[in-house]
């Protein structure tokens, strides 16, 4: 796993490093701004980034990025050694910020291909400026400016391949006539005519001059030819010496990933680096793999997750940078001398998202493998004593549990990056709104499977957003208040009964009641309720309704009640709810709730004629057989029967989904009473079949989303059975 | 594990004229092989509600779930028993896998581009022609080749439901 | 600027001369173990190379073991830092790992192949090889 880390290509190393390096300096720049003052751990350590950053975009070539990052380092070393008194600390957190987006937008532009083109003219002469101005103001009395010490940067440059954006990919196919003698030759010659013409190329078959059976190959499937240049097709063409024999031959233009990729794949990579036997042997072993990690690594950029603990040491661009430092400023080390200690012992190692989600299959997969074995009618059907089978079964169930535990414990991350990143949001949106906000996070080191945290980022976010724009009131209007004139925006997270819930809370006016219900029966939504029976939480439920917004004046940051709606899909997608809840004029409460883990369940099985549905053991609170009396039938056709006096509505799965089998008989299936949120109905199936741990997979895309229906999952014998959310079909009843 | 599904697609071009012929409703169809993953019997298919009808559902392909949609259904026509000779054609168009159900696999054979003729525009008795963009005749037979990603785009459901 | 390339695919050479030659004189061998020898004898008649291109995957002597050959070739002349060789990995082997080989080694840039003409002109005009 650490082969895969280390082969990521230069530039992909580049930008992952790069990337964490801006974000704990985001979060540095946010820590100044909140204290108020420049601690020299901070400013050591931003000194530090801005050196790495220095050093690895120079060796990358990069040169804007290099010289931000040279003309911040410069404000930080001179910070660091004159110590100036009175420093304007939002100014300073100022300059960080701008130059944090600076290079963080170069380096998307770079992330999606292209060149970073972006200059730093003018984030450099406000950083000089800057300096100046503090130079300035110590000049009578201050410390003065000790001599530069700082080592000269290295001298170190990777200069990367050429695949430009401005550079075309072909694939060029000769075909030539069946009765070509000597093809391998023919085909030859016109891939030498070009390789003296284009940038780079590559064909297949390779080795068509060693080997004489290629030409049957070449006769059969054609000649293929890869080409990339920044010529036209007609270019390209013109430059292939035809020559005889030729039946066909066509050009077409491809990706530079195609090209790249073909390249992996192909006998002898790249135009120079044919490999020849008795070449050392490190290469050569390294080839089979090459493919299967280059796809690897393509994919890792998604993001992805640490594990602890491994020996391997990926050595990184920075690092290399600080290495190259060091044998720069220490030409003559004696060799006898002990090496130099290398920073820390790396105890994380990245791994591949995908590979992760490979292992949950597996392990879901191995789940229900165990309970064929367990389960197998050749040892239960035959009413047979086994108790060696039975202890080693229970032995290898418990190992098979632990086994899960432990995949799905890898999988877990704290929320705190998550939250970290609001507190960018909240310094921004404040700013500019005029607001004075305080962001208190509670219980950031929560942890929520890697899928779910990916998807509860940007809700969160928006309800940031929404509590800052909307929840907390303007100076003046706080000031008529008795709160304090800085608003408190509390982000929280804990564990509540196998969920996790995440809270954001504001100080601010709390929702209009009033306003909200206006709005409501303005656009609709209430439909043929009384407006009376409606308690708070469904009024407030409202404002999750797509298009509705109460806000008069439409702002930047939170917009016209766009996302509301969208907010909560997206919640509802990962198997989690918002609940929101006010008082007015003591501000209002989101409350998100979230599964731990979406992967693995426990679940009933019933069966509906042939076929076969699961819902989740945890929204399931009995299960109840009936007599024809018990069935209340209302004239308009609703049923709903009644179980120790509580009524409750009746969902046949038969009529929801419009099945052909099935029983119409209340008396000869089940009921199923399921609790979602405190709504309660009970779905009439056939039969229950078992309680089963379930690995959910998705519904293939190609099928489009089912109302009801959040995925699917094996079942012991093979066979595959739909899951039930409980909590939609049971929303959908309201 | 992973690489066993590809070993069709590896090299596409040295299957490009090679086509995968079956029959459905006593018509022969022929498929690029270039997007034919692999062939299976048919095994229990678990059906999903509210869908529609040629999506007969999803199949378990070794721990991978796919959804089948039945040739048959799809051309518009009536659906056949299913019986032993009934056979699922794995494909892959778009990186959307999908299982065809057909009457019988026949085989694999070589069509020449300039083999090929256009299907005739005019829309005649059935609902299959939107699927078709060519037709080989060869002695007494005429295959008729199918665009698979036209087979499994579900654009005539949104039409109708644009109607709706 | 005298320049010294190391190339085992015949194309790559053509381009590295024709590119290179614009700058000064260039001489060419085919693997590792020729570069070194060239090498030797260029500091031998007392005309060093300024630049020195070599190839990873060559027969004979790969890039790697020819560019620790030469640092080995110049400590043991005593030839001081500044006015030892620059060296220039050329190569298709793009990942951080051979990178970063590279570097401790002690070459001062790295180039992957395609070679990007302007961004390697950029690179000798930072190491004051070219004005």
């Amino acid at each position: 796993m650490a082969e895969a880390y280390i082969t990521e290509s230069m530039l992909d190393m580049f930008l992952y490093e790069s990337g964490q390096n801006l974000e704990q300096l985001e979060n540095l720049g946010i820590e100044c701004d909140k204290s108020g003052e420049l601690s020299e751990a901070s400013v050591n350590e931003i000194f530090r980034i801005m050196h790495t950053l220095k050093g690895s975009s120079g060796i990358m070539m990069y040169n804007d990025i290099t010289t931000c990052a040279h003309s911040l380092e410069d404000v930080f070393y001179y910070i660091r050694e004159s110590k100036p008194k009175n420093i304007p600390v939002s100014d300073v957190v100022a300059l960080v910020f701008d130059s944090c987006e600076f290079i963080n937008g170069e380096l998307d532009k770079i992330r999606d291909g292209g060149q970073p083109d972006g200059s730093s003219e003018a984030l450099v002469k406000a950083n000089k400026e800057f300096l100046e101005r503090l130079k300035k103001n110590i000049t009578d009395g201050g410390e003065k400016l000790p001599a530069d010490t700082r080592k000269k940067a290295p001298e170190k440059f990777y200069i990367a391949p050429a695949v430009s954006s401005d550079t075309n990919h072909y694939h060029i196919t000769i075909k030539y006539r069946s009765d070509t003698e000597m093809a391998n030759v023919r085909a030859y010659t016109a891939a030498f005519s070009l390789k003296n013409a284009v940038a780079d190329m590559y064909y297949i078959p390779e080795d068509i001059i060693a080997d004489e059976n290629t030409a049957e190959a070449i006769l059969a499937d054609g000649f293929h030819i890869y080409v990339s240049d920044k010529g036209s097709e007609e270019d390209v063409m013109r430059s292939i010496n035809q020559g005889s024999g030729i039946s066909n031959i066509e050009i077409e233009r491809i990706s530079a990933e195609e090209y790249l990729n073909g390249k992996q794949a192909g006998p002898g990579a790249g135009s120079g680096d044919i490999l020849l036997p008795g070449e050392q042997e490190e290469p050569a072993a390294k080839k089979p793999a090459k493919k299967a990690s280059k796809r690897s690594s393509k994919k890792a950029a998604e993001g992805d997750v640490i594990l602890a603990p491994a020996e391997e040491k990926p050595v990184s661009v920075g690092e290399m940078a600080k290495k190259a430092e060091e044998q720069t400023a220490k030409p003559a080390a004696p060799a006898s001398k002990a090496p130099m200690p290398t920073a820390s012992k790396q105890t994380f190692i990245s791994v591949n998202v995908s590979k992760m989600d490979e292992i949950m299959d597996l392990v879901g997969e191995l789940v229900i493998a165990e309970s064929v074995v367990v389960n197998n009618p050749d040892i239960t059907g035959i009413g047979l004593e086994l108790p060696n089978f039975q202890k080693a079964s229970a032995q290898l169930r418990k190992i098979i549990g632990d086994l899960q535990d432990v995949v799905m414990g890898m999988r877990m991350l704290p929320l705190a990056p998550t939250f970290q990143k609001m507190n960018r949001i909240v310094f921004d949106v404040s700013i500019k709104l005029g607001k004075d906000i305080d962001l208190e996070i509670i219980g950031e080191n929560t942890e929520v499977d890697k899928n779910i945290i990916e998807h509860i980022s940007d809700p969160l976010m928006h309800l940031v957003r929404n509590s800052i724009d909307h929840g907390i009131e303007t100076r003046e209007e706080r000031a008529k208040t008795t709160k304090s004139p800085r608003g408190k925006i509390t982000l929280e997270a804990r564990n509540e009964g196998g969920k996790v819930w995440i809270i954001v809370k504001d100080d601010g006016g709390g929702l209009n009641r009033d306003k909200i219900l206006a709005k409501a029966r303005a656009n609709g939504l209430i439909g043929n309720r009384n407006e009376k029976e409606l308690t708070d939480k469904e009024i407030y439920n409202f404002i999750t309704l797509p298009g509705f917004s109460t806000k008069e004046q439409v702002t930047e940051y939170s917009g016209r009640g766009v996302g509301m709606d969208v907010v909560v899909q997206s919640i509802q997608d990962v198997g989690g709810s918002l609940e929101i809840d006010s008082t007015p004029g003591f501000g209002s409460t989101m409350t998100i709730k979230i599964p731990l883990t979406l992967a693995i369940m426990k679940g009933i099985v019933a069966k509906i004629g042939s076929a076969s549905y699961v819902m989740p053991t945890g929204e399931i609170n009995e299960f109840v057989t009936i007599e024809k009396k018990d069935l209340l039938v209302e004239p308009e056709g609703r049923e709903s029967i009644i179980i120790r006096g509580e009524c409750y509505p009746v969902i046949r799965l038969k009529e929801f989904y419009h099945l052909k089998e099935g029983y119409d008989d209340v008396e000869l299936g089940t009921f199923i009473v399921v609790e979602y949120e405190g709504i309660k109905a009970a779905v009439f199936v056939d039969d229950l079949v078992s309680e089963q741990e379930i690995v959910v997979k998705p519904i293939p895309p190609y099928i489009k989303k089912i109302k009801g229906i959040s995925g699917c999952t094996q079942l012991g014998d093979g066979s595959i059975s739909l899951i039930l959310d409980v909590g939609s079909i049971l929303k959908g009843l309201e | 594990m992973v690489e066993e599904n590809n070993i069709w697609t590896e090299d596409e071009d040295t299957q490009r004229d090679k086509y995968m012929t079956f029959t459905a409703c006593g018509e022969n169809y022929g498929i690029s092989i270039s997007c034919v993953n692999e062939i299976v019997g048919l095994s229990k298919i678990a059906e999903v509600p509210e869908t529609a009808s040629y999506v007969r559902g999803l199949i378990n392909l070794r721990g991978k779930i796919i959804p089948v949609i039945d040739v048959r259904m799809r051309f518009g026509k009536e659906p056949l028993e299913y019986n032993d000779r009934t056979c699922v054609i794995v494909i892959t168009v778009n990186k959307t896998v999908v299982g065809l159900i057909v009457d019988k696999i026949a085989e694999v054979c070589t069509v020449e581009q300039d083999q090929i003729v256009p299907p005739p525009t005019v829309v005649n008795n059935s609902g299959q022609t939107r699927f078709i963009y060519g037709i080989v005749r060869s002695e007494d037979e005429v295959t008729m080749l199918i665009d698979p990603a036209r087979l499994i785009s579900d654009e005539d459901q949104e039409a109708l439901r644009n109607l709706a | 600027m005298k320049t010294l390339i190391a190339e085992d695919d015949f194309a790559s050479r053509k381009f590295m001369l024709r590119f290179l030659s614009k700058f000064g004189e260039c001489d060419i061998t085919v693997d590792g173990l020729e570069a070194v020898d060239a090498f030797l004898m260029a500091l031998e008649s007392g005309e060093g190379y300024d630049l020195v291109c070599l190839d990873i995957m060559m027969p004979a002597m790969d890039g790697y073991q020819a560019l620790k050959a030469i640092r080995d070739i110049e400590k043991e002349k005593n030839i001081p830092e500044e006015k030892r060789a620059k060296v220039i990995m050329t190569t298709a082997l793009n990942e951080g790992r051979n990178v970063s080989k590279a570097f401790e080694l002690g070459c001062v840039a790295y180039a992957g192949k395609p070679i990007d003409q302007e961004k390697f002109e950029n690179v000798l005009r930072k190491i004051e090889l070219i004005p």
